[in-house]
């Protein structure tokens, strides 16, 4: 096969996926890189007003406390999803019965709609009726019932719910990585006189490093970006305490609520939409600087 | 040299495929409404309403049966429905007759028909004094007519009003708090509390603010001040205070704050609120939805001191719509000039599906066969108001909008007159830019008094 044919053959492969990417991932950037700059409402004329947006944002107290709630909501997402999956993984990586269906059932989170999960969590954190109150009130836990959903809990609410569904992922991908590790690396172990913390630290750990690496960067990145079950459980409310910064872009271009803003913002939500972008790549990119480190596998 | 070509030809089809995809103009004409083989005409209706679904079905088949050459399709797409209705028009799909949610946004994408060409001399006259500019006119032209609408009234449950001693509904604000607070002491027991509130929403608040302040004092409605064209959100000041007062006194169900209105009404139906605003929808609810056994009954909000100086705003103006797309208008518009025929509308109310605006309705639409609905009916002191140009002005608000400032105070506290003066700055402010881009056409009415508003939709 010639090169002239061999490049013709790479291009036929390339151009469906390369079309599409063009179509519906460069080119919706390259509109809102444009209609940040403009005063739009997805109707009429657009105006072109130049930084205005971007004041305005400076401005929006909404926004900035749906950064903020992102940050909180992300870390206490992670700061238990990654330990936790780990754990589950390096249990249900050993030859434990059952341990199919263990993995099966810690999996099915990640496979329910995000919506359907938020409407069955409704159902138990609700302050009414909810199942959580009635067993914390049964067993004399407290007094009164929680309102899980209002202003104090409604964020930490959230992380348990997207605890909950993250779990069952993170686990399934720390069990591909701890099955990747040589067995002869652990038996060596035990002959030198390793007990597992020890083998845990020394080889599991540094072992897992890129695998580790990636799997922090896809939660960090998803957290940030995660709005779904949040839409349906409070709609960022009450006033505000769960809004985080998708959800706050979404609402701009596909208002949800009646109540609130009505009217699409295409040319603040695309502003909204760049600074958030660049929120969560600024973070993954500190990220991989500071973890470089677990890229190093002895 | 044959095989690139087939190449380069099946590339372009596939570059052209997804850029039509994409399109959101060009010359393809409407795909929905279509002539099918045997000459009958087919027309897309949309709706997002499921509560009148079934009573609507049976009407397009009358109307089929009546008209043989007709075949109506109706959907109704309850969730998303603005944006299918986006997404419809950018892709060429549009329906032929529509239900209406932002007419003004509407105008100005170009979705709609004027009626005005459409309208006979007697459907004018039926409908003089419901069109109203930025409602259902724009730039003078009819866009759309108003059906029903929505009546607010404070419900309350009759047994708990009696087991806490109570003989009337609250009339004034401090009742209302101290009603709130006896059924509580009474009900707590038993897991009722006096009020309850859809607070997830931004619209939980307005939803008491109101009804109840446009009845008592009648110049304000969603914060716009008619007289002085100015947004004045200090109106609502009394209303805040009381439910703030509600929640400090435990009166309020717990879990307000998130409560959303479908949920609020499963607690009502099973005996656990006492008191609620909502609308006229609300008999077809608990008849359909959520089938209670508890008393209910409802009246008019109550106000700050028991004076009505206004009428309580009844929400109203649109219904159907004509798209400007369609390709059977003169179809389309025969159906929606049936659709909005007193036949149509007296029918429509008879069977509990609403209660109408429409003054020739109202006088000869007998009592609909659905309980509660007799304290929802048109009173002296319901009115539709001018409109106002809230919806427009919102979206160019920057920060914390209405909704969330007085949810805030009612379940945190906080300075609520330094939030107030904070919030009209910024809504007025968002008002200068949205009244130049143009977006509203509302001004200042000197004139404006809204006493002359009372008797408006019935005399008595």
């Amino acid at each position: 096969m010639n090169e002239a044919k061999r490049q013709v053959n790479a291009w036929v492969f390339i151009a469906p996926s390369l079309i599409l990417t063009l179509v519906f991932g460069v080119y919706p950037i390259v509109w809102a890189l444009k209609y940040m700059f403009y005063d739009y409402q997805g109707y009429g004329e657009a105006v072109f007003i130049g930084l205005d947006n971007f004041g305005r944002m400076m401005r929006d107290q909404a926004f900035w406390e749906s950064v903020v709630n992102t940050f909180i909501y992300a870390a206490g997402k992670l700061i238990v999803t990654i330990p936790l999956s780990f754990l589950l993984a390096v249990i249900l990586n050993r030859a434990l019965k059952g341990r199919h269906i263990l993995r099966a059932i810690y999996f099915m989170p990640t496979i329910i709609s995000a919506s359907v999960m938020a409407i069955v969590f409704y159902v138990i954190f609700n302050s009414y009726n909810g199942m959580v109150n009635q067993l914390l009130l049964k067993f004399g836990i407290v007094n009164a019932p929680i309102d899980w959903l209002g202003a104090n809990y409604a964020l930490i609410t959230a992380i348990i719910i997207a605890i909950w569904g993250a779990i069952g992922n993170y686990m399934l991908l720390f069990i591909a990585g701890l099955q990747n590790i040589p067995e002869d690396l652990y038996e060596a172990a035990s002959i030198d006189g390793a007990g597992p913390m020890r083998k845990m630290w020394s080889i599991t750990i540094p072992m897992l490093g890129p695998v580790l690496q990636m799997i922090i960067m896809l939660a960090i990145t998803v957290s940030l970006k995660g709005y779904e079950s949040i839409m349906v459980l409070t709609e960022g409310g009450p006033y505000g305490k769960t809004e985080v910064m998708y959800l706050y872009l979404y609402k701009l271009f596909f208002p949800v609520s009646t109540g609130s803003t009505s009217i699409q913002q295409f040319g603040y939500g695309s502003a909204v939409g760049f600074v958030t972008a660049l929120i969560v790549g600024m973070v993954t990119l500190i990220y991989f600087y500071i973890s470089k480190k677990l890229n190093d596998v002895y | 040299m044959k095989k690139n070509k087939w190449l380069h030809t099946s590339m372009a089809l596939i570059l052209a495929a997804a850029l039509t995809a994409c399109s959101s103009s060009g010359a393809v004409e409407n795909e929905t409404s279509a002539e099918s083989t045997d000459g009958t005409t087919k027309l897309v209706y949309w709706t997002m309403d499921r509560h009148d679904a079934g009573y609507i079905e049976d009407k397009i088949k009358e109307y089929e049966s009546l008209n043989p050459g007709i075949d109506i399709e109706m959907k109704v797409m309850a969730e998303n429905y603005a944006q299918s209705v986006d997404i419809a028009f950018s892709s060429k799909q549009a329906p032929d007759i529509l239900k209406v949610t932002s007419l003004p946004t509407w105008v100005k994408k170009g979705y709609v028909e004027p009626f005005d060409d459409h309208m006979s001399d007697e459907m004018k006259e039926r409908f003089k004094d419901l069109i109203i500019e930025e409602k259902n006119m724009i730039d003078g032209k009819v866009y759309s007519l108003p059906n029903t609408g929505q009546f607010w009234r404070l419900i309350y449950n009759v047994d708990l009003f009696e087991k806490a001693g109570i003989q009337e509904p609250p009339a004034t604000l401090d009742e209302m708090v101290a009603a709130a607070k006896k059924i509580t002491e009474v009900g707590k027991e038993s897991g009722a509390y006096g009020f309850a509130g859809n607070f997830k929403s931004p619209s939980g608040f307005e939803r008491v603010a109101y009804p109840t302040t446009t009845l008592g004092k009648g110049m304000v409605s969603e914060g716009y001040n008619f007289k002085t064209g100015q947004f004045d959100f200090t109106v609502y000041k009394d209303v805040a205070v009381a439910l703030r007062q509600i929640r400090e006194d435990g009166s309020m169900l717990p879990g307000s704050e998130s409560l959303d209105v479908d949920p609020l009404r499963a607690q009502f139906a099973q005996g656990k609120i006492g008191m609620y605003f909502n609308h006229s929808v609300e008999p077809s609810v608990f008849k359909s939805q959520f089938p209670t056994e508890v008393r209910w009954a409802a009246a008019m909000p109550p106000t700050v001191d028991g004076e009505r100086n206004g009428a309580a705003e009844v929400i109203s103006g649109t219904y159907l719509a004509l798209s400007k797309n369609s390709e059977h208008k003169e179809e389309a518009w025969k159906f929606i000039e049936w659709m909005y025929s007193d036949e149509v509308q007296v029918a429509y109310q008879e069977a509990g599906n609403g209660v109408s605006v429409i003054p020739s309705v109202a006088a000869k639409a007998g009592a609909p066969d659905i309980a509660g609905i007799e304290y929802f009916l048109p009173t002296n002191e319901d009115a539709i108001y001018p409109a106002n140009p809230t919806g427009v002005t919102e979206g160019r608000v920057e920060g914390v909008k209405k909704g969330d400032i007085f949810n805030k105070f009612i379940f945190s506290g906080g300075d609520l007159d330094k939030d107030l003066a904070d919030l009209n700055a910024r809504y007025n402010a968002a008002l200068e830019k949205a009244r130049a881009a143009g977006d509203t056409n509302v001004q200042p009415m000197p004139d404006f008094n809204p006493g002359d508003l009372k008797g408006t939709l019935v005399k008595e």
